[in-house]
Order: C-alpha cells, then sequence, then structure tokens
C-alpha cells in the first residue's frame, strides 16, 4: 500500500471530512433551535399552517433526491405520501387507536409503500429503459391508487375520504415540533447521504446512465433501492400528515399534489434539498394563508412564476443565491478550473487480477463465435469468429460503417447481438447487462467523451472503483485504492494534481486521459477502446500508445482497439483485424495486413470483386 | 446579390478563409482556407478522423466556426443557419442518412426544390443524368440499391440548381462503372452550369479523375494544395496518403 | 350487445379526436405537451362563449381551433422554443403553462360548471334504444379528421417537409427546411386540434375550468401506445378505449376508469415503441 506522493501538499482529508459532519450537525442544530422556538412567536393559525408545509417539505425532500439528483422525474411521489396517510386513517378508523396501533399503522404504511415503490422500480427501471417510460409508471401509479381508494367505498371513504378517526389531540406546538423534527433529521441524513460517496454515485446516474452501466454500477438496483427508501421517508410524512390533520381524501394520493411536488422542487432549485424544503414551506404556507384572499391570484402567480423559472432559471431560485455565494467565494480564488483541495488521496491497490488471470490462463481472456448483428433487414456484423489472447493489442480497422463500433457494442452488451456468443475467460456472456459484463473483466471506452460534467476527477475514479470498493452511504472516503496501470495515466496526464476540478473543466486529453483511467480502475482482463486517441495532438498519441503496449506487455491485458490512424495502429499493435462490410476480412499480423492488396483497395474505397 | 466584392484574383464563387471548428473544446478542423471558381472542382483527400466530414459541414452551417469567414459570390455565409444556405444554392451532400429511406423517389427529389410545382420542370435533367431514377419515381428511397441511392442525391442535387456542391463521399461502396457516371455528371454538371464542387473523398482515382484540384488535410490542417494535371501530384499523395 | 359496439366505436372516437393534437405535437416536434387538458378546456369555452353570444353551434368548431391556432404560435413562441434541449423540463413547463390557464379561465369564468349548446341535440332510435345523435357524428368526425390529418402529412407540401423534420430534422435543414417554422406551425396546428376536439366534446359534457385534465393522462398513454402514427393512434383509441368500454360494463365504472393507464403501461413495457412500430 504505497502512497503516491503528490506534488502539492496532501491534504489532511480526515479533518476535512469530520469538519463536513461537524458542519451539517451545525446547522441541524440550528435548524432544531429555530423549529423549537417558532411555536413562541407565530401565532396558532401560523403554526398550524406550517405544520402541514413540514410535512410537505418531507415530501419534496424525497421528490428532490429522486429527480433533482437522480434525475428520474417522477409525477408518483404523492401515491406514497397517500399511503403512509390512509394508513394511519383506515387503521384507527377501523381497527384501533393507541401506541401499538399507531406504531403497526406506521410500519404497515412504510413496508406497503416501499413493497409498491420496488414493484414499480422492477416494471421501470430495467436497463435500456426510457427516461420517458419511468415518468409513465410514475404517472400511472397515483392515478391507479385514487381509483382504488374511489373504489373502497365505505372502506376508504370513496372520494369523501375518511375524517374525525380518533388521533392524538395533542397541542398544535407540540405537533409543529414533530414535524419540525422529522423534517430535519430526515434532511440531514439526506444532506450526508449526497454528499457521500454513494451521493456521487446518484449525480452520475443524473448524468449519464448508460456511462454507469458500463462502470459495473448495479444502476437499476441503486434506482430502485432509493425509490423504495423515499417511499419509505414519504409514507411517514404521509401518515404524520394525517394523524396531524385527522382528514384523509384521495387528493392526497393524487397526481395533482405529485406534480405540485415537482412545482416546489423546480422553484426552490433541484439537486439542493434546501431549495425543494424552502419551496415547499413557501407555498404551501403562502398559498393556504392567501387562499382566503386572493385564492386564483395566487395560483396564478405560482403558474407564471414555475413557468418562468423553468425556462429562465432550470436551477430554481436558490441558484440566484448560491450562484452569487459561488462567485463570490471564487473571487480570487480562480474559478473551478483551478487545481483545488480535493480532500482525496490515491493509493495503489492490491492487485488482484494479475493472481487471477495467472491462474486462468487456460481459457482465452475473449472468444468470439459467429458473432452476427441485424438491424432488421440491415446486417451490420456477419458471423466474425475472433479470439483475444493475453497480453496482446488487437487493431480493428475498416472503413467507416464497418462495424467496428457495432462489434464493441457486441461484446459489451449481452442484448444487443442477433447470434453468436462471446466468451469473457471461459463464461459466455448471454444476455447479460453491461454491468455484469463489466464484472467478468470486460471494460470499455467510448468513442466520445461525454464523462460526468459537474463530477470531480476523483469523484470519477471513485465510481469506477464502486464495483471493486463498493460506496457507503453518509460517508465521504478520503481515499481512492487505484491499480497501477490507472495511477501511471493519471500521473503522465498530470491529472494526479487535478482531483478536485469538475471534469467539464479537462482540457480533450486529460478527458481521455481519466476515461481511460476510469476503465482501467475497474480492473478489466479485456480492454475495448474505441479511437482513443480521437481528437488528441501528436505527443498526446505517442503518449496514449505507450500507455497501452505496456498494459498488454507488461500487465498481460488483452486490449481491442479501434483506431483510424494506421500510422498509429502500425506502431503499437502486434496484431490487426479488418473488418469490411460487416464482415471479417483479414486477421493476421501488421506486415501481413499492410502488405495486403485487399486491405489497400478496401481504403481506396474500390470495389472488393474487382480485385479479388 | 449584395456586395460588388469582385476580387482580382478572379472571380471565387466559395471562399473560404482562416476558419477553424470543432465540438465543444475540440477544435477538428484548423485555420482552412482555399477558393473554388464557378466551374470548378476542388477535392479534400484525408484519411478518416481528419476533419474532412466537419469542414463540410461548418461550410454549411451546421458547426459553428470558431474564427474565420466563408464567402458565397463575396458575401459572408459563415454561421448561417443551414436551411437559409440551402436556399441559397448550396447543395449538401452528407456521407450518412442522406436520403430519408421512408420516403418516396419523388418525395425524396420534392424536397430538393422550394416549391413543389418547380420539380416537373426540372425532371428532364435527372432524366438525362439517370435515367433509371425518374422510372422508381413511386418507389420507396430505402428500397433502392445503394448505387441507386446515391444517383437518387446526386439527383436530389441538380433539381435544387445549386450554385455550390458539398459533396461529402459518394463514391463510397459503389462499383468502378458507377463510381466513373458519378464521375461524369460531375463534370458536365460544373462545365455546364459553373457549379463550384467541393468534394471529400477517399477514393483517389475516383478524385482525380474528376477535381481540378486538390487539398490534403491532416488533423485539422490543409497540409498541401495543387492542380491534379500537375506533374507532382502522384508523388505528393504517396508521401500523404500512403496506407 | 349493438349497443355496446356503439359504446366501443363513439368512446374510441372521443379518445381519437381528444389525441390527435397530442400525437401531432410529440410526433413533429418530440415534446409533450402536458397544456393539452388546458387547451381542451380551452375549446370547450370558446364553444361555450360562441353559443351564449347567440351564433350558430356548428361554429363553435371552427371558432375554437382559429383560438387555438393563434394561442398555440403564441405559446410556442414564449414556453415551448426555449426548451427543446430540454424534453423533460418542456413536460414541466407546458403543466406549468396549464395551470395559468386555468387560471385564466377562472378569473374570465368563474369556477362555476357552465354548458354549451350542442349543434345536435337528442337521440336516434337504434335497436329499440334511443342512442345520443351527437356521439354517433364523433365517429364520422373521427374518421374525417383522420383522413384529413393523413391528407395534410401525405399530399402537402407543409406535411412533406413535417415529415422531413420528423425523420431527419438536421438533413431537412441541409435541404432548406426551416425546421423552427415547422416546429411553430406544427405546435399551432397542435393547439387548435386539441381546441377543436375541447369544443367537440363539450356537447357531451359541461364545461368548467379543470374539465380537459382528465383527458390528458389518458390521451397520453394512447399517442405513446400508438408509436405515434395516424392508424396506430386510429388503432390504439379501439383497443385501449374499448377495454375500457367492457371493464365499465362488466367489472366496474371505476375500474374501467383506469384501464388505459394500466394497459398502456404494460404494453409499453412489452412494446417500448408502441403498437406501429416493429
Amino acid at each position: 500500500m504505497a502512497d503516491i506522493p503528490a506534488a502539492g501538499r496532501v491534504p489532511d482529508a480526515t479533518r476535512r471530512s469530520s469538519r463536513q459532519v461537524w458542519r451539517t450537525v451545525l446547522g441541524a442544530a440550528i435548524a432544531l433551535a429555530i423549529v423549537a422556538t417558532a411555536p413562541l412567536y407565530l401565532g396558532t393559525y401560523m403554526t398550524n399552517v406550517l405544520t402541514r408545509a413540514l410535512f410537505l417539505a418531507a415530501l419534496a425532500l424525497t421528490v428532490d433526491l429522486i429527480w433533482g439528483y437522480t434525475g428520474i422525474l417522477t409525477f408518483g411521489q404523492s401515491a406514497f405520501f397517500g399511503i403512509g396517510a390512509y394508513a394511519c386513517a383506515l387503521v384507527f378508523t377501523h381497527w384501533g387507536f393507541g401506541a401499538g396501533w399507531a406504531i403497526g399503522a406506521l410500519v404497515i404504511g412504510i413496508a406497503v409503500a416501499m413493497v409498491t415503490a420496488w414493484l414499480t422500480g422492477l416494471l421501470s427501471f430495467y436497463h435500456g429503459a426510457s427516461p420517458l417510460y419511468s415518468s409513465i409508471v410514475t404517472l400511472a401509479l397515483p392515478i391507479v391508487l385514487t381509483q382504488v381508494i374511489f373504489s373502497g367505498g365505505r372502506f376508504t371513504g370513496s372520494s369523501s375520504g375518511l375524517s374525525g378517526f380518533p388521533t392524538y389531540y395533542w397541542k398544535i406546538d407540540t405537533w409543529f415540533w414533530i414535524a419540525g423534527v422529522f423534517l430535519v433529521v430526515a434532511a440531514t441524513f439526506a444532506w450526508l447521504f449526497v454528499r457521500s460517496d454513494y451521493g456521487r454515485i446518484l449525480i452520475a446516474i443524473r448524468e449519464n446512465e448508460d456511462r454507469c452501466a458500463y462502470l459495473g454500477i448495479p444502476v437499476s438496483r441503486i434506482k430502485t433501492a432509493l425509490f423504495a427508501v423515499c417511499a419509505g421517508i414519504a409514507a411517514i410524512s404521509g401518515f404524520g400528515y394525517a394523524a396531524f390533520s385527522n382528514v384523509v381524501a384521495p387528493e392526497l394520493a393524487g397526481f395533482q399534489l405529485g406534480t405540485e411536488s415537482l412545482i416546489w422542487v423546480a422553484l426552490g432549485g433541484r439537486g439542493t434539498l434546501i431549495g425543494p424544503i424552502l419551496g415547499a414551506i413557501g407555498i404551501d404556507a403562502t398559498s393556504s394563508y392567501l387562499s382566503g384572499n386572493l385564492p386564483f391570484l395566487w395560483n396564478f402567480i405560482v403558474g407564471v412564476t414555475f413557468v418562468a423559472v423553468i425556462i429562465l432559471l432550470p436551477n430554481g431560485i436558490a441558484s440566484l443565491i448560491t450562484g452569487a455565494w459561488r462567485r463570490y467565494r471564487t473571487r480570487g480564488a480562480g474559478g473551478g478550473d483551478q487545481p483545488r483541495d480535493s480532500g482525496i488521496r490515491l493509493t495503489a491497490a492490491p492487485s488482484v487480477r494479475a493472481a487471477a488471470a495467472a491462474g486462468r490462463s487456460a481459457s482465452p481472456p475473449i472468444r468470439i463465435d459467429g458473432l452476427t448483428c441485424r438491424y432488421g433487414s440491415l446486417t451490420v456484423l456477419d458471423g466474425i469468429d475472433v479470439e483475444g489472447k493475453q497480453g496482446q493489442l488487437l487493431s480493428i480497422v475498416g472503413p467507416n460503417g464497418a462495424g467496428k463500433t457495432t462489434l464493441m457494442r457486441c461484446i459489451s452488451n449481452g442484448t444487443e447481438r442477433t447470434g453468436g456468443t462471446v466468451t469473457v475467460a471461459g463464461t459466455e456472456i448471454g444476455r447479460s447487462s453491461p454491468q455484469k459484463i463489466v464484472g467478468l473483466g470486460v471494460g470499455r471506452s467510448f468513442q466520445n467523451t461525454s464523462l460526468f460534467d459537474s463530477l470531480t476527477v476523483g469523484d470519477c475514479l471513485r465510481l469506477a472503483r464502486y464495483r471493486i470498493d463498493g460506496a457507503r452511504p453518509f460517508y465521504r472516503s478520503e481515499t481512492v485504492a487505484l491499480p497501477e496501470p490507472a495511477l501511471e495515466i493519471l500521473a503522465a496526464t498530470g491529472l494526479d494534481q487535478r482531483l478536485g476540478v469538475e471534469t467539464r473543466y479537462l482540457s480533450h486529453g486529460m478527458k481521455r486521459g481519466l476515461e481511460l483511467a476510469m476503465v482501467l480502475a475497474t480492473e478489466p482482463r479485456v480492454l475495448l477502446l474505441d479511437e482513443p486517441t480521437a481528437g488528441l495532438t501528436k505527443p498526446e498519441r505517442t503518449a496514449i500508445g505507450h500507455v497501452l503496449t505496456r498494459l498488454a506487455e507488461e500487465y498481460g491485458l488483452c486490449i481491442f482497439l479501434i483506431e483510424h490512424d494506421l500510422d498509429f495502429v502500425r506502431e503499437i499493435s502486434n496484431r490487426i483485424v479488418v473488418l469490411h462490410q460487416g464482415k471479417l476480412l483479414l486477421d493476421g499480423t501488421v506486415e501481413e495486413v499492410v502488405s495486403s492488396e485487399l486491405v489497400k483497395a478496401v481504403y481506396a474505397g474500390q470495389d472488393l470483386e474487382a480485385t479479388v | 446579390m449584395s456586395g460588388v466584392t469582385n476580387q482580382s484574383a478572379g472571380e471565387a464563387r466559395l471562399q473560404v478563409a482562416g476558419l477553424s471548428s470543432g465540438y465543444g473544446p475540440v477544435t477538428v478542423v484548423r485555420d482552412v482556407s482555399f477558393s473554388i471558381a464557378p466551374g470548378e472542382i476542388l477535392v479534400i483527400l484525408g484519411k478518416n478522423g481528419m476533419g474532412k466530414s466537419t469542414l463540410l459541414k461548418t461550410i454549411m452551417g451546421f458547426i459553428r466556426a470558431k474564427s474565420g469567414s466563408v464567402r458565397l459570390d463575396g458575401s459572408e455565409i459563415a454561421n448561417r443557419a443551414p436551411h437559409l444556405n440551402a436556399r441559397e444554392a448550396l447543395a449538401y451532400t452528407p456521407q450518412e442518412y442522406a436520403i430519408f429511406q421512408d420516403l418516396t423517389v419523388e418525395e425524396n427529389l420534392r424536397l430538393g426544390v422550394t416549391e413543389d410545382r418547380l420539380l416537373g420542370a426540372r425532371m428532364g435533367e435527372v432524366e438525362a443524368a439517370f435515367p433509371v431514377i425518374a422510372k422508381r419515381f413511386k418507389q420507396r428511397a430505402g428500397t433502392l440499391s445503394g448505387g441507386e441511392q446515391k444517383m437518387l442525391l446526386l439527383s436530389r442535387s441538380l433539381v435544387s440548381r445549386p450554385k455550390i456542391m458539398l459533396i461529402d463521399e459518394i463514391s463510397e461502396g459503389l462499383q468502378p462503372s458507377m463510381v466513373n457516371r458519378m464521375a461524369q455528371v460531375l463534370r458536365s454538371t460544373s462545365a455546364e452550369k459553373g457549379v463550384a464542387i467541393l468534394l471529400v473523398e477517399q477514393n483517389l482515382p475516383f478524385a482525380l479523375s474528376v477535381a481540378d484540384r486538390y487539398a490534403i488535410l491532416k488533423i485539422g490542417e490543409i497540409v498541401e494544395q495543387g492542380d491534379v494535371a500537375h506533374a507532382d501530384t502522384a508523388a505528393t499523395l504517396e508521401r500523404h496518403l500512403r496506407i | 350487445m349493438a349497443i355496446l359496439l356503439l359504446d366501443i366505436l363513439t368512446t374510441a372516437s372521443m379518445l381519437f379526436i381528444v389525441a390527435a393534437g397530442l400525437m401531432i405535437i410529440l410526433g413533429v416536434m418530440k415534446l409533450i405537451n402536458f397544456a393539452h387538458g388546458a387547451f381542451l378546456t380551452v375549446g370547450g369555452y370558446a364553444a361555450h362563449v360562441v353559443t351564449a353570444h347567440g351564433f350558430s353551434p356548428w361554429l363553435t368548431i371552427p371558432a375554437a381551433a382559429a383560438f387555438g391556432f393563434v394561442l398555440g404560435v403564441v405559446v410556442e413562441r414564449v414556453v415551448v422554443r426555449p426548451l427543446y434541449s430540454r424534453p423533460l423540463d418542456a413536460i414541466l413547463a407546458t403543466w406549468g403553462l396549464g395551470i395559468i390557464i386555468a387560471q385564466v379561465i377562472v378569473f374570465a369564468f368563474g369556477r362555476e360548471v357552465q354548458f354549451a349548446q350542442s349543434p345536435i341535440s337528442g337521440t336516434v332510435d337504434l335497436f329499440g334504444t334511443g342512442y345520443s345523435s351527437w356521439r354517433l357524428i364523433l365517429i364520422a368526425v373521427a374518421v374525417v379528421l383522420g383522413l384529413l390529418l393523413t391528407a395534410l402529412l401525405y399530399l402537402t407540401r407543409f406535411g412533406l417537409n413535417a415529415r422531413a423534420v420528423i425523420m431527419n430534422e438536421n438533413l431537412a435543414r441541409g435541404l432548406g427546411i426551416d425546421s423552427i417554422r415547422v416546429r411553430a406551425m406544427t405546435f399551432g396546428l397542435g393547439a387548435a386540434l386539441a381546441c377543436a376536439a375541447g369544443a367537440l366534446i363539450t356537447p357531451l359534457l359541461s364545461v368548467d375550468p379543470n374539465m380537459g385534465l382528465p383527458w390528458l393522462v389518458n390521451s397520453f398513454m394512447l399517442v405513446l401506445v400508438s408509436g405515434i402514427a395516424i392508424p396506430g393512434l386510429a388503432l390504439a383509441s379501439l383497443v385501449l378505449g374499448g377495454a375500457q368500454v367492457l371493464v365499465s360494463t362488466f367489472v366496474s365504472p371505476i375500474i374501467g376508469g383506469i384501464t388505459i393507464v394500466v394497459l398502456a403501461a404494460v404494453i409499453l413495457r412489452i412494446k417500448p415503441q408502441g403498437l406501429s412500430r416493429g
């Protein structure tokens, strides 16, 4: 475990991380103090209004986690709120009332909500589902639930709901404190959660879900889990809301409330937690307050503000304040593109793979038999047979449209191919999803460098290690353990000095370097690289070429490389495969391919039949 | 026509000067300059990934020029919307997805003219150049063979009565006989109608049979320009483009 | 039995008419217009205003369409155009627009239920029972609308341009088509269709500021299931509308109310591209 010496000072990451926790605790304490004292100077009416708003703010908090952070546009969070509310009302109305019943009802509410959310997640978060489809399902959810409530007759109170059931007739201040403490606790955990290693994964999913899958992150499972947890929190707030207001109605589970919660989040500022909370409290409290005086005008103002904010301030009203704050803070500090203290140290990961690979050398790292890929009547790949050996750098060349990228896709995603088999280190990939194939030891880089814009270099690297090292919620680790070749690339490109820089500020060459380092961080046996040098300068190309050669020779990786620059290919590879119109035209050494008349003809765009 | 800027060095139909462009922070085309006179054909040669297609897209207005100018008959058109360039007689033929597969041949041709009624009067040219296209009028374009699709592409450009044609690798995947036919049509179009043609090619024999001049693009920059007829051409090309 | 069949046909016709505007906008602009429900409401009120001023009830439909077109063009310019690159935000912005429209209607007409006169009232004697004549007319309207939209898309230059933009926007622009203008016209057309649909269904319903809302989600589901094509929409309306009628008749009207939503979610899980593709 050797620490990589950084040129700058090594930040005291431990102190930094605990400072973060203390700061959060301090914030929570201040919030609790406000909650504790608020009823003293607010009138009974305002306290009443705000208690409702606090429960709704917790709902908004969950919408922000799902939509603001993870990017799933959900119309259905109200359904879980409604489940919690109805669990309370149904149990208290029909079965009994008391501490035991209350706890039982709460547990039932949470359980039903979480199971519903889990089932919804299974239905809508499969790999390859369009973001629209999950939105459709979340839209259907509250509509279905409302109808279920309607059809419940006397049991659910149908359209008029249930009211007057026994509940705790505590003082209004007590209810306010309960709601306030609940919200502060939920918000504090959410705050720590989104800043933890796990929280970074949510943002990564929002920014580039597909890329996450190709780093071996189980996107569908994470989304489903998040959805279930948020459903549980929403159910608790619904439960509190019902117990406090002593009325439930189908509207609490309805699609309108679901959409309204989106408005609170959008206005307050998605992805900020505080913004949505203030948005919910502000809008709900003001509308209760104004509904007596100017009911229609108020809704109109909300509508106009909402549309204006969506168009002009996509990050919500909070962005005006945070933007100004950030400008103030970075003035003189040089902005986000400067290397900044990241609080992350790189360490060397124990080289598991070398040992594993040595023991398994019996089966080749990768073997492709009769691979075929068709889109409708168009055959893109036709009966490709290739075997990749350990330590071999195999370049795939061919004119545009030859099927090179499709070949990479068929290796890295089991659902892409039409026929044939792909075997990675003795395991047939079947119809596996990309993240499973990453688990088998296939790493893939992409043609375009669409990284995770708002994550830092360090975050991206940790993300790539999720499959191997996991991620802890509520905790921000200070080190990232990387395999040696990844560390070398970071050092060679100077990225190890820029761990705190957001990737959007990186140069194109650095992005390519980071991309490669991330793929290597997943400890692949087989590396699929799609034009890793596109758009790079000559020295950068040479550097990458050097690294690739070493990866094959010293670390025994099997590398598939798509490359247009034949000079480059000739310099670094020890085997070349030529694809043409979906068929494997030639598979041989560099000399064989370069001297082949056939290949010259293909590249000159001549008709094949004429030359063969 | 605005701007009576008749250059002294022969009137250029298309003049590109110091043009740079790319995607986001990446510069793909760097400081490219050339000009094409009416009735002249210039071919841009270079390997894959050198910025040839990006250059055409920048001239057409699909990709923002970071710097430099593009002039059509002396007036600046850099960064003008593609549809305005198309209406002012720039006919662009992309390399991929260049025809509407699900539309009929007729509909594809109608999209080449600004008003449907113009098509009838101009069909004669299509019939003369590619009789087979006129015969397949009602057929879905996606059912045409590869070669026929390329003919449709050129036909669509012809009916638009262009001043400039920007053509991206039209010869790719074609039989030699078809390539010769394309070359004939391009030569006669430029000679008879005074169209300036900018070709992007990887097929050397075709490029040399059709073009008056060539330019070699390497990593976004023009590294060599010359007359195809010049004695050094073969040697220069061999040096830059050998596999 | 015959009545059940008629119910299915008329329900499918109404769904087709109501969803057509949403589909045109989604097809050409790749944009989900959540103000669609509000546009339907606007059409209903347009019908109310026309008949309340003593004009012929037949005028309600062209009046609603004209008003809707103007409204649509304005909305496209102000709200929709800045959001083309953010499709999920466009859903929210158009939803917000729906709130605004509903409030403006409340300002102008109040919250109470209004009525619009029907061009044709009464029933026709069919198979021994009276059947609403307006419902029967809607079948004809749906057929004519389907034919007109098909003609517009396949026989006119606007339709050709719109289809070119749908298939490959960049290629269309490269051929001189002003895709921004095509989008504006399309949104105007979609809004006009929605308002006309609102006017067409008001004789069967009352007019209130939220009358369009229940139709929004069903239309949205139908359009997605249709695979964005006119025959697909007709098929989706028949299948899902038919299922709704059957479930409402034989099981329960309340479950009938969620038939379309649930079936659509299931169909889209199995065939994400909808009925008319692959």
